[in-house]
């Protein structure tokens, strides 16, 4: 039953290897190191040997236990968190410190965050009446969409 | 009608009525004969060549000189009215300064709706909340014949603008070192000063800006990264305009 289970997380991480390999390929970005770092991860004492490879594809295997950051003083006040690891992997961040004078909770609630190309191009197609971008010369002008609706307009 | 002139080295779009067309242009000459430094005769070049001391400059270089280092201070130096060699360049607040006096005369002639465009930047008429939104498309700053995408604006939002790498003529002056996070950004909010000066800010002071902007001031943000990576805020979001 022993060796079925490591087995199976050897094969599971060799699945998370080839993900990895994957990735690697698609963004241009190379783990030369992932494959001689994957064998010690398998073999890896301990529970959650399938989770561990998935580290050891960065290279950087991360013990088990909580860590606790230093306090950073920020403007809204002091800011401390607090890291658990376990098999591996962050599985919680407590905040240990997070007010402002106040001593309330600081949310940003307005902040800006990734946003798929396509859901922004989808607005594409709609009827504009101008054109806005960075500052062009007048020379940039000629050449630019604000110009070509001007000339439709007038 | 369609009124298109040249002012402050960029071009000048104006959507309104035939009979403020002079007074608007009026505006924009006078800032330009006090503020530009590509004439040699203007107040702010006395300043620059030491004939005219700060001090006894006209009251309008000296509001434009304190609005720009308030500005400088609240964004922590990423915007900043001195050029790297030194110079005094309040070009950074008097474009948007001079689009927000030429909204007054504007909104000033009567309810119909008009819209400035001045070098990519835009303020138009608030538009009631009945009344159907303008629509507004951004540049792709990889492409600049193409749109990125749409924006529309509502109620009390009626300024876009957009500082980025790809033309000349922004005053973006780096802060700090390593390369400029973002290519382009594009900042909506109810008037173009603030607007104007955060689209700039936030090219010169990357992510930290970025989220610092967002936070501290009414303002929805869309941000093209180096690689064409997009961040977006909620406001800009909800103002993508639904294609027709």
């Amino acid at each position: 039953m022993r060796k079925r289970a490591i087995a199976g997380s050897i094969l599971a991480s060799f699945g998370v290897l080839a993900v990895g390999w994957q990735i690697g390929a698609a963004t241009g970005v190379a783990h030369p190191a992932s494959t001689t770092t994957t064998t010690t991860g398998g073999s890896a004492s301990g529970s959650g040997s399938g989770t561990n490879s998935t580290t050891t594809t960065t290279g950087t295997a991360l013990k088990d236990g909580t860590y606790t950051g230093t306090s950073e003083q920020t403007r809204y006040g002091n800011v401390q968190v607090a890291a658990v690891i376990s098999g591996g992997r962050i599985t919680d961040v407590k905040a240990l410190q997070l007010t402002d004078r106040e001593q309330r909770s600081v949310q940003i609630s307005n902040y800006a965050a990734p946003i798929l190309r396509q859901e922004v191009l989808a607005s594409q197609s709609a009827t504009v009446s101008n054109v806005g971008g960075a500052t062009y010369t007048t020379d940039g002008y000629l050449s630019s969409l604000q110009s070509a609706l001007d000339q439709a307009a007038s | 009608m369609r009124h298109v002139f040249a002012t402050m080295g960029t071009v000048a779009s104006l959507d309104a009525h035939a009979g403020v067309v002079a007074a608007v242009e009026a505006e924009f000459a006078d800032a330009d004969r006090r503020f530009s430094l590509s004439r040699a005769d203007s107040e702010l070049s006395a300043v620059n060549a030491g004939r005219v001391e700060l001090a006894d400059a006209g009251s309008a270089l000296r509001d434009a000189h304190a609005l720009a280092v308030e500005w400088r201070i609240l964004t922590g130096g990423a915007f900043t009215p001195i050029r790297p060699d030194g110079l005094l360049d309040l070009n950074g607040v008097v474009k948007a300064l001079t689009m927000s006096r030429a909204a007054a005369i504007l909104d000033e002639a009567g309810g119909r709706p008009w819209s400035l465009v001045v070098g990519g930047d835009l303020i138009a008429f608030a538009a009631g909340r009945d009344a159907a939104p303008r629509t507004t498309g951004i540049v792709d700053p990889f492409d600049r014949g193409r749109l990125l995408c749409s924006i529309e604006l509502r109620g009390t939002r009626r300024a876009i603008a957009t500082s980025g790498t790809a033309e000349r003529g922004d005053h973006i002056w780096k802060t700090g070192s390593g390369g400029l996070a973002f290519s382009q950004v594009t900042v909506v909010a109810d008037d173009i000063v603030t607007a104007d000066v955060l689209a700039t800010a936030i090219v010169a002071g990357g992510e930290q800006l970025l989220v610092d902007a967002c936070s501290r001031w009414d303002v929805d943000v869309l941000a093209v990264d180096a690689r064409g990576g997009l961040r977006a805020t909620p406001g800009v979001r909800r103002a993508l305009a639904s294609a027709a």
